[in-house]
Parts: structure tokens; C-alpha cells; sequence
């Protein structure tokens, strides 16, 4: 029997003991007053930069002015929701490792060079995403292929550390809605599970208390290098308490959370990296982000698809323009198209194309979930990324982003953003302000959001930014942003 | 600078195509590539004054390769005695140095450590004499050392390994009487002679029966029994033979090992993945890190294998009486299991917070249950200390139970066993010899064996043959069962040469055969092998050791094409440890190419472009050398059409500037050099030493890499040796 057809079925017992802890009765969506603030955040992230040779033809950005946008053939998927979209040109993620893939990546959400500070989405789940059951969702579609090396990873839980995400959808859907519901960590042991744990179990607290106590003694006797790799994992352990003493709930109101499921078929923990099997693995991922969302139980997520300088072979995805039986053609190899004159060029800008289009399917999925004021993408960010510019030279200028979703207002969208060079750390800085965190910079060489980004519907400059978010803990995991983050006090 | 092309995987070729004729030109390297968290801006360095700066840029940036003292080693070569003047020394820096990062060195920055160098660095390279304590480390178990562990856990005072591939031969002589009789086979090489390998057997006048008693890894073996190291005899008393090709029969042993503390199941399937820095091989590196995702899957693991230890039946858990006394009980168990979980003793507070664990649940099996899941998510179990105890002189030296943590993890790729946590409880790990006569045992005993294996599959990058992606139009069959073969090949090989064999390093090179079984057989050309089971067979091709591998070739080439790239640049990093930078700014693109071109056609940009020729003259023509091997590993003479190029050449291979040039034929010339070259056996010392420390060497690591390297020549090569002598380093139980 395959994973699917045995999640379907218990799917009914599973959907009464989610709405046991929380969920029930939320199926209408109550008025919320407009906030002004993004009430999520999504990254997005696919490999090997954009065909955006210096000579042309751009294959990548839109033109036009201002409001008046005209999208290119790459992101015409993009067309149902362009008035959702901030276009930028002339961002920039600095001149150190220019013309690197992981120099790419190591900035790309921290705005650090080397990768030396904390990344935005961990930035945000520690703090004004901390009190989700969840706070931080990183799932990817082959992203450890082939014994991946840590700089493949584009989210830094502190400065110069990865982690990797969860590669198989089906251990992702089981650890956000399975086996326990969607808060216990899913005590697996077999009956704990399968009560539905609608209340907290003596016995795992027990154990969660033992863990504790035998971390905070050995954090007691290290050094200070060790002692911040044990920061990281009590932060990690203190989630899991959260969730099985029910401290932290689904966040409401939240969107239609009624039958959590997710397909995937032909995948298993044998299977994960067959590039056959990619496109069905990243949809699959998507669905459980999305759900994963609507539910309530994160605010932050990021989904990688692939790793920088990708072996995926693209030209096995059956049923797309790419697929050409009997010839291998990969990411990496397709972004070194050389002259656009070369036939790479074409297969590299489709290939683009297509990871454009699982992009163009994440935001339709939550443009057809109501959520307060309108939908799902209303209230959220979602942000396109790559982390180089055009691939054929590894560029870190003139970066491809696109934040996409209404941000609950916060933002405005519908245009191309004239940002002359300014550093990427901005519109990370903005993403993070529409959040609702106040900080005053993110990143490197940056003094603020982006400008003319933020509607000014969101925290305010002259808001005190740290009071009341509540974060003891904004602090050693990203020592490195210490030097360029200025908190002001109120 | 002109266009070059790239279009292969950076994790093993983020090359720097920065110009060449510096310092040689080749290999040398920045000692930020392992360190992100590195961003040391020397250019920029606030020193008190010039000298400080340039002993800033000197120690953050040159002095992992190029030696504390500019002594190099036989990776990298000396700045002693600089001989050209400073603006050729600063010609030499400039937009090179460090290779591959350039840019964090630019401004006066070269002039600087020039001054740097030319003033300090004079006369011959001072004799090494202390070694430097290495780090203190907190290493989370990878989930190999994760998997290892909870089986051995649950199975209290058995060694499955040992038992389940021991055997006994014996041999009645009768009347006869012989000078010496010994065993003789495909598992130990078929030794003529006992100072050949040969096992011997003892004779036993009582019984009047000579004995010996072997641990044989799972397989099917003939053999024979060895009369005076002249008559070749079958083994009377096994029934099961096979004809030995010279008209008599050889015995056949087959040795199949059912594990009973196995579980019904991998706890550790929901792991993400171990990541590891650039260039570092090895799965155990300390740089990991606990975040939610793994939190989460250590949590479930836990109670997973909680759950199925007391279905097992308490018995063995717990030896006492819960119903007599559930309090005095529960304390019994906790002390005892602790022990092995934490691979130390608890303290009085630590056996109160799990003896409540196990009271806490009304069922006793349940609060047991749930105490083993407490233990192992518990950061004491997860992650294995290196972090000693402070020394008078503000060093740190090991406890004797981190120690035999570390030694059983080093050797063993596991816990330690009763007799190793026996020994740290007597105070035996205290002293130099205490600890080599551990080392010795455990490097001894079969379960070493799969550790080296281990290590030789990620030095090799051999076990990626597993999932790596091969078009399945073009390579038909080359299924999971081939790779399995390929896979286990490889681990065979090494762990063959290292124990049954030669013992040396020089064999994993340059064996003349290798292991094959009915799926793998035929891409080596080997006709008429059988079974499943992986037998020893000579090659049949041009080709030696691993490096003739079809799990290694495979996985250094794409899906559909070879690598030359790849192959190259593996012998340059993986075998002499050379290191290359990732590409600057401008490099990328390519001209358009012919794709009616073979692949050598199609690199020979690279050496027509000096640009490129800077790093590629050391990579490419090793790996067109390889180019009659297709991409997973099997002869092919022709490539888009046209005749393979045949041969290629190791330029350099010391590293030390000279020029030199090693024309081969085939992989088994390129073994053989490699073989000869003191570079590649520094190499190795430097991996072993990676893998036993889990991070890459830094500079304070010279003395301890140059001392272990003069240790290992003494001994032969002898690779128990040299991993006995890295657990045994001075640096290896002292930290700083």
C-alpha cells in the first residue's frame, strides 16, 4: 500500500483530532480589522540564476514603467496575479563573491556576505512567527541530492550555519498533520500518536523535561562556540514543548484548513531523488506549504526547489515543453548557455519558464483560499528568488526577485521598482517591516526598507519597533547583523 | 579575461581560473574555504602597525597551506628563503593569493605579508616539536554513527559482528606431522606462506588436531589448507568444494551473518540529511547543527525505538524486579542504560531526573519506554564530547570516557563496547600507552572494519554510486543492484587491502584486482563469475585499485557524458589534497561548441586559453586520461564517433613547483605514480585526520600532520597504523 492511499485513510480520524486542538469552529472567517501587516511570508527558491545576457535579449524582466507592466514571455504565468507583483531592477548583493553560485546563495537571505548572519526567514520565525506552532517550515524538492554540501542550503538558522529542509513531502505532511495532530511532534511511539493527543501526556513531558535538563547542564559547561550550536537546539526543543503542551496555537483566523492531504505518488524515501519525479515532489511540497498555512500552524516558510549549480536533468520532466527523451539536460549546465546564440539558451530560458510556473501555482493556490480581507495571497509575501543574476555569468547585480501577494497592504505591488544598486538587504529589511518586526535594517550596507516599497500602512519608523515583540531571544544567533541592525529603543 | 566554462557541479569544481605563474601555479589555497564564518577583511585589517597587519593577513589567510612558519609541507610549497626579491613575491600574491579568493586579498595587503614573509620566514624550516592540541569539539552523531549506535544500545554485552563471523578450521593430521599448516583463500589473498598473510593453525597435541579460529566478513570464499607452506590441500572436514581450475577442488566457506539486533526498521529514515562544508567528505563533521526539523525526528526516533526495545521483552533492559521495587528498579535501569547511552557514568542528579521519567507513566514498561526515548534525544547521547577537562597549562585534555567515546567512534563508527567502558572506569585511558592498547583492540576487531570502510566510501565519494543519476536509455541494467555491487565493492577493496592484505596504502591504489559479484562482473569484462556474493578476482583490463572503480568513475561523470573535470580535479583534491578556489567574477560562459566534438575536443579550451590553463593544465589532462572509461565506468574506445584520446599526464604531483611531468597510459600508471608520491600519502594522513577530527586541519595542525606522516612511513604505510597513531596523537586527546 503506498503512503498515500494509508494517509487518505485515516485523513478523517486525523481532520477530528486537528479541529480537537484548535481548529474547530474557525470555519468562518471572522472581519479582522486590516492590519496593514503581511500575515506570512513564503520564500520561493529555484536554482542557476535568469537568461539575462548583458548584450540581450532580456529573457527575464518585465518592461514598462511604474504601474505599466508588461511581463516577458518567462513570467507570462505570472499574468493572473502581476497586480500582486513588485518587479525590481538593479538590486544588488554586493561585490564579494560576485560570479560565485554559493557566494549566491550564502547572501541571498541573509544580505551577509559569506553567509555570516542569520537569514531572513529564521530572523522572522524567531520572532514575530515564534508563537505558531511552527514557526519556521523549510521544505525542499531535492535539495540534498547527491550528498549535498551545507552551502547548497539557502537558510541560515545562525551566522555561517545551515541546516538542510525536509526533502520528502510525505515525512513533511506526517510531521505537520500526522500521527498526533498537527501540534504534538506526533509522538510517534505508536498509541500517543493515534490518540490525537488533545491533551499534553504526562509521560512526554517527562521526557521533554529530562531532555531539557540534560542540555541546560551541558550548556553550562561550554565554551562559547559550543554553546551557541546548543542555542540553537534548545530553541529547536522549546518549539516542540510549545506544541505538546499546547502553549502555541494555530494562528486565527486562518483559512480553510478542512482536509489536509497531499499527493504524491511514486514517492518514497527511495525514489526522493529521481529527476523524473521533481515536479511531483516540489507540487507536493507547495500543497503542504499551503496547507501547512491556511491551517494556521506557521507564518514562515521557504521552499527550495534544487540546490545552486543544479544536477537536476530537466529534460526528464515528462509532459512539459522540457521533456526530451534520451538527452540529459541539467540546470547548471543549461545557465551556461554562452552566447544566447547557442541552443541553451532557448532550453535555459524554459526551464526558467517552468519554475516560473510552480511559482505562478503556489500564489494561485492561495489566491483561491479566503483568508481575512480577501485571500490568502492578499495577506501574504511571497518571495521569488535565485541566487545569481543572469547564470551564464553568475551576476550578483541586477537580481531577479519578485515579491509577490498583497501583504495584508503593506506593500505596494503592481510595479517595477527602479532600485539603482541598491543592496538586496532592503527589500529583505521591507519584507521584514511588512511582517510587523521592526527592525530597523537586515543585511549588510543597509540603512533601511527598500524605498517606497512599504505603503507606510505598517510599523512605522517612528514606532517604537521592540517593544512588545516579546523576543528574549533576538540575539546570539544572529551576532552577526549586531554590527548593521540597530534596534531603536522606545 | 576571457570566457571559460563551467558547467559542472561547484562542489567539485568551483574552480579559480585567476592567472597561474605565482608560486608555482598551482594548488595553493585559502584558509577561509572551510570557515563561512571566516570574514577576516585583511585588506582592511587594524593592525598596531604594518608588521601586525601583515602577521594578521599571514595567519588568517596563507598559513593553513603554506605552514605557521612558511615551512609548507608536501601539499603545499615553502616560503622560506624567498630568493626574488619582494616585487616578485608581491607579483606572486597579487590576484592570485589566496587561490581562488584573491579579492580578500587586494590594496597593500600584498605588500604587507610580503614584508611579512621576507622578514620572518629565513634559513631552513625550524624542526617541529610540539605538537599543537587540536579543538575541543562537540560532534553530533551522523546518522550512520546514529544507526550503529542504537542497535549496538539495545543489545547489552553482545557483539553481533564478532559472533555472527567467527569461524574455526580445523585440520586431524593423523599420523603425519608438519612444521606449520595455515589457511589459505580468497579472503586473506592465498598466501603461499604464513609471513605472507597465510592464517596459521595451531596444533593441539592433546587432541591431536591443528585449530584456528578467523572473523570472515559476510561471503562466499574458496580456500585451501596450506601443508608445510608447500602441499595445497582441500579442507576435509567441508563438505562443500568447487573446482580450483588445476584439476583438484578447493573448499568453499560461506559466511552469512543474520543479525539479531537488527531492528524491524530504520528509525533514522526521517533524518535530514548530513551536510557538510565544501570539500569536507565526511558525514561526522562537527559544524552540524539541531534545528526543528531534526529535533522533530530525533524526538519520534526515540519513542520509536523505546517502544520496540520493551516489546522486545523487558528482560534484558532491566535486571531486576519491578513489582518488588518500581523505585530501587527504576534506578537500576537507568544507571545501567545511562551508562551505555551517555557512554559515561550519570551523576546522582542525572539518575534522579530519569529514574522520574521511568515513574512517571503508571506502567513501569511505559515509564521504561519513555526514559530510552528521554535518552536519546537527550543532548548527552546526540552529540559526543570532545570537550576534555582544563590543564594547569589552559589546555584541555579528553576524560578517559571521552576518549573511549572517540576511539570506539573513530574505529568502530560506534559506541563503545563493556570492555572499552570498562577501561575508561579504571583509569586505563590516562596514559599514552593505555589508550594505543585500545586503539589496537579496535582496530583489531571486525567491527574496524566497517568503520574504514566507511571511511574509505566517503574519502572516495564512492557511496553517491547508490542514487547518483545515470540516463537509464543509454546504460540499461545499471540498476539498484549493480550499484549495491559497486558500492560494496569499493568498502570490499579497502577493507580487503587493509586488514587482509598488504595493509598498505599503497594497495588501495594499485591492487591488481578487486571484488566482484555476477551484477558488477560484466563491466569489468570478468566473464563466468556467479552469485551474489562479492569474490576477489583479478582485474581483467587496464585498471588498478580504486581508482579502475566503477562507483568511483560513476559518480565523477554526469548521467549521460564523462567528466574529465571531475576526475581530474577528485586525484587533485580528494588524493593529493590540492585545493582550488571558487571562479572570480568574470569567468563563465563558454565559445560555442561543436556537439558533434568528443569531450576532450570540447575542453581543449581550457589549455588553448591561459586564463584557463592556470588551474585546468593540472586538472584536465589527469582527467582526459580516464577518457576510455564511459560514465559508469566501463571501456569504451570511442566517444561522439571518434577514437577516445588515450593517456594522460600528472603534472606536479609533489606540488612543489617543479615542473615535473608523469605521462600514463592508463589508471593503473596514474596508481602507480600516485602510489610513489609522498604528496598523496601526506594527503591520506590529512584525510584520516579529517575524518578522526571532523573539521579540515588548520595550520596549528602542520606539526601534528608532519609528525603522524614521519610515524606512518616508519611503519609501512600500514593504514591500522596510521589511524591508530591519529587516535593516538597528542592532538587528538588534547585540545585547546
Amino acid at each position: 500500500m503506498s503512503p498515500l492511499v494509508r494517509r487518505r485513510s485515516f485523513l478523517a480520524a486525523l481532520a477530528a483530532s486537528m479541529f480537537g486542538i484548535g481548529l474547530a469552529g474557525r470555519g468562518a472567517l471572522r472581519a479582522a480589522p486590516s492590519s496593514g501587516k503581511a500575515r506570512r511570508v513564503i520564500v520561493f527558491y529555484f536554482p542557476d540564476g535568469v537568461p539575462t545576457p548583458s548584450g540581450g535579449p532580456d529573457n527575464w524582466f518585465p518592461t514598462g514603467q511604474d504601474a505599466s507592466v508588461t511581463l516577458s514571455s518567462t513570467l507570462a504565468s505570472l499574468a493572473p496575479y502581476q497586480k500582486q507583483c513588485a518587479f525590481f531592477r538593479g538590486l544588488s548583493m554586493g561585490p564579494t563573491d560576485a560570479g560565485s553560485h554559493p557566494g549566491g546563495a550564502k547572501k541571498l537571505l541573509t544580505g551577509v556576505d559569506g553567509g555570516n548572519g542569520v537569514s531572513i526567514d529564521r530572523f522572522l520565525a524567531s520572532g514575530v512567527g515564534k508563537d505558531t506552532p511552527f514557526p519556521h517550515v523549510y521544505l525542499g524538492a531535492m535539495a540534498s541530492q547527491n550528498n549535498a554540501s551545507g552551502d547548497k542550503y539557502i537558510s541560515y538558522p545562525s551566522a555561517g550555519t545551515t541546516s538542510p529542509p525536509e526533502d520528502n513531502p510525505l515525512v513533511a505532511f506526517q510531521k505537520l498533520f500526522g500521527n498526533g495532530g498537527p501540534v504534538g511532534a506526533g509522538g510517534g511511539a505508536g498509541a500517543a500518536g493515534a490518540a490525537g493527543m488533545t491533551a499534553a501526556d504526562p509521560g512526554e513531558l517527562s521526557v521533554m523535561d529530562a531532555v531539557k535538563g540534560d542540555l541546560a547542564d551541558l550548556q553550562g559547561k561550554l565554551g562559547a562556540a559550543e554553546k551557541a550550536k546548543l542555542d540553537l537546539h534548545m530553541d529547536a526543543l522549546r518549539d516542540l514543548e510549545k506544541r505538546l503542551k499546547g502553549e502555541v496555537k494555530p494562528i486565527t483566523p486562518a483559512g480553510d484548513c478542512s482536509s489536509p492531504t497531499v499527493d504524491a505518488k511514486g514517492v518514497d524515501a527511495g525514489t526522493l531523488y529521481q529527476p523524473e519525479l521533481f515536479p511531483t515532489i516540489l507540487r507536493a511540497q507547495t500543497d503542504v506549504m499551503v496547507q501547512a498555512m491556511a491551517c494556521g500552524l506557521t507564518r514562515v516558510g521557504v521552499i527550495q526547489a534544487s540546490q545552486h549549480t543544479s544536477e537536476l536533468i530537466m529534460s526528464r520532466f515528462a509532459g512539459t515543453d522540457l521533456y526530451t527523451p534520451n538527452y540529459d539536460m541539467r540546470s547548471h549546465q543549461a545557465s551556461h548557455y554562452g552566447q544566447p546564440s547557442d541552443a541553451k539558451f532557448p532550453t535555459y530560458t524554459l526551464q526558467r519558464k517552468w519554475f516560473v510556473e510552480q511559482f505562478a501555482y503556489l500564489l494561485g493556490q492561495l489566491a483561491k483560499r479566503p483568508d481575512v480581507d480577501g485571500t490568502m495571497l492578499d495577506s501574504s509575501l511571497v518571495l521569488l528568488c535565485t541566487e545569481v543574476g543572469d547564470g551564464n555569468i553568475h551576476s550578483h547585480d541586477d537580481m531577479p526577485f519578485i515579491l509577490a501577494g498583497g501583504g495584508g497592504g503593506a506593500v505596494k505591488t503592481g510595479r517595477i521598482f527602479q532600485t539603482g544598486g541598491k543592496r538586496h538587504g532592503e527589500l529583505l529589511t521591507a519584507i521584514a517591516r511588512a511582517m510587523g518586526d521592526g527592525v530597523q535594517s537586515f543585511g549588510q550596507d543597509v540603512q533601511g526598507p527598500l524605498s517606497g516599497l512599504l505603503s507606510g500602512l505598517g510599523p512605522r519608523a517612528d514606532q517604537p519597533p521592540c517593544a512588545g515583540l516579546g523576543s528574549p531571544r533576538r540575539r546570539s544567533t544572529r551576532g552577526a547583523h549586531e554590527g548593521s541592525r540597530t534596534m531603536r529603543s522606545p | 579575461m576571457a570566457r571559460s566554462r563551467h558547467d559542472v557541479d561547484s562542489r567539485l569544481l568551483a574552480l579559480a581560473l585567476v592567472g597561474s605563474a605565482a608560486l608555482g601555479g598551482f594548488a595553493a589555497c585559502s584558509s577561509l574555504g572551510a570557515d563561512p564564518s571566516g570574514n577576516a577583511s585583511p585588506s582592511g585589517a587594524g593592525g598596531t602597525g604594518a608588521t601586525a597587519q601583515g602577521e594578521n593577513i599571514y595567519v588568517t589567510l596563507c598559513a593553513r597551506c603554506h605552514g605557521p612558519k612558511g615551512e609548507g609541507d608536501a601539499s603545499t610549497p615553502a616560503l622560506r628563503d624567498w630568493g626574488k626579491g619582494k616585487p616578485a613575491l608581491v607579483e606572486a600574491i597579487t590576484g592570485v593569493m589566496p587561490k581562488g579568493n584573491p579579492e580578500k586579498c587586494t590594496g597593500n595587503c600584498p605588500s604587507l605579508v610580503a614584508d611579512y614573509i621576507l622578514a620572518n620566514f629565513k634559513g631552513g624550516a625550524p624542526a617541529c616539536t610540539d605538537v599543537s592540541p587540536g579543538k575541543r569539539a562537540l560532534r553530533l552523531l551522523s546518522r550512520r554513527e546514529y544507526q550503529a549506535t542504537i542497535a549496538d544500545l539495545l543489545q547489552p554485552g553482545q557483539s553481533s559482528a564478532s559472533t555472527c563471523t567467527s569461524r574455526t578450521f580445523t585440520f586431524s593430521p593423523g599420523t603425519q606431522t608438519y612444521k606449520s599448516v595455515h589457511v589459505a583463500g580468497s579472503f586473506n589473498g592465498w598466501p603461499k606462506t604464513i609471513a605472507e598473510g597465510g592464517w596459521p593453525m595451531t596444533f593441539d597435541p592433546q587432541k591431536k588436531v591443528w585449530s584456528t579460529t578467523h572473523t570472515v566478513v559476510p561471503g562466499t570464499y574458496p580456500y585451501k589448507l596450506v601443508l608445510d607452506e608447500a602441499t595445497w590441500v582441500s579442507d576435509p572436514t567441508n563438505p562443500a568444494t568447487v573446482p580450483d581450475g588445476f584439476g583438484g577442488q578447493n573448499s568453499v566457506l560461506s559466511v552469512s551473518c543474520t543479525s539479531n539486533n537488527q531492528l524491524p526498521f530504520d528509525p533514522t529514515t526521517t533524518f535530514p540529511a548530513d551536510a557538510r562544508p565544501v570539500g569536507f567528505p565526511f558525514d561526522d563533521e562537527v559544524g552540524r547543527v539541531v534545528t526543528g526539523n531534526v529535533v522533530d525526528a530525533y524526538w519520534k526516533a526515540g519513542f520509536v525505538v523505546g517502544q520496540a526495545a520493551v516489546e522486545k521483552g523487558l528482560s534484558s533492559l532491566v535486571p531486576c524486579d519491578p513489582k518488588a521495587d518500581a523505585k530501587g528498579c527504576a534506578e537500576t535501569f537507568v544507571r545501567s542504560f545511562g551508562k551505555r547511552a551517555f557512554r559515561r557514568p550519570l551523576s546522582d542528579a542525572e539518575v534522579t531526573r530519569f529514574r522520574g521519567v521511568v515513574l512517571t507513566p503508571p506502567d513501569f514498561t511505559k515509564g521504561v519506554s519513555n526514559a530510552i526515548a528521554a535518552f536519546l534525544s537527550a543532548p548527552s547521547f546526540l552529540y559526543r564530547s570532545e570537550m576534555g577537562e582544563p590543564q594547569p597549562d589552559g589546555t584541555y585534555r579528553l576524560t578517559p570516557w571521552e576518549v573511549a567515546s572517540s576511539l570506539s567512534y573513530t574505529l568502530w563508527g560506534t559506541m563503545p563496547d563493556a570492555a572499552l567502558l570498562d577501561a575508561a572506569e579504571k583509569g586505563e585511558l590516562g596514559t599514552p600507552a593505555g589508550v594505543e592498547k585500545q586503539a589496537r583492540r579496535l582496530i583489531g576487531d571486525p567491527r574496524a572494519r566497517d568503520a574504514v570502510a566507511s571511511f574509505a566510501e566517503q574519502w572516495l565519494g564512492a557511496e553517491t554510486i547508490r542514487t547518483v543519476d545515470k540516463n537509464a536509455g543509454m546504460f540499461p541494467g545499471f540498476d539498484k543492484d549493480v550499484r549495491e555491487a559497486l558500492a560494496e565493492e569499493t568498502r570490499r577493496l579497502v577493507t580487503h587491502v587493509v586488514f587482509d592484505g598488504s595493509h598498505a596504502f599503497e594497495e588501495i591504489l594499485t591492487a591488481s584486482y578487486t571484488f566482484v559479484n555476477e551484477k558488477n562482473a560484466p563491466l569489468y569484462g570478468m566473464t563466468g563469475v556467479t552469485g551474489s556474493d562479492l569474490v576477489k578476482h583479478a582485474y581483467v583490463d587496464a585498471r588498478a585499485g580504486v581508482l579502475g572503480h566503477a562507483s568511483v568513475l560513476g559518480v565523477l561523470a554526469h548521467s549521460d557524458q564523462t567528466s574529465p573535470i571531475r576526475r581530474g580535479l577528485f586525484v587533485r583534491r580528494n588524493l593529493l589534497c590540492e585545493t582550488f578556489g571558487t571562479p572570480p567574477p568574470n569567468a563563465g560562459g563558454v565559445p560555442k561548441v561543436d556537439p558533434n566534438a568528443t569531450t576532450a575536443e570540447r575542453f581543449s579550451q581550457h589549455s588553448a586559453d591561459k586564463a584557463c590553463s592556470g588551474c585546468h593544465k593540472y586538472i584536465d589532462p589527469v582527467g582526459l586520461g580516464f577518457e576510455y572509461l564511459d560514465p559508469i565506468g566501463r571501456i569504451r574506445t570511442t566517444d561522439a564517433g571518434k577514437p577516445v584520446t588515450k593517456g594522460g599526464d600528472m603534472l606536479d604531483v609533489e606540488h612543489q613547483g617543479a615542473g615535473t611531468s608523469a605521462p600514463f597510459a592508463d589508471v593503473k600508471e596514474l596508481a602507480a605514480t600516485l602510489a610513489k608520491s609522498e604528496a598523496a600519502k601526506t594527503c591520506f594522513v590529512k584525510q584520516v585526520h579529517r575524518y578522526a577530527h571532523g573539521r579540515l586541519e588548520d595550520a596549528g595542525a602542520s606539526c601534528a600532520v608532519s609528525t603522524l606522516r614521519s610515524s606512518w612511513k616508519a611503519k609501512g604505510n600500514d593504514v591500522r597504523e596510521l589511524f591508530v597513531a591519529v587516535v593516538t596523537s597528542p592532538d587528538f586527546l588534547v585540545r585547546k
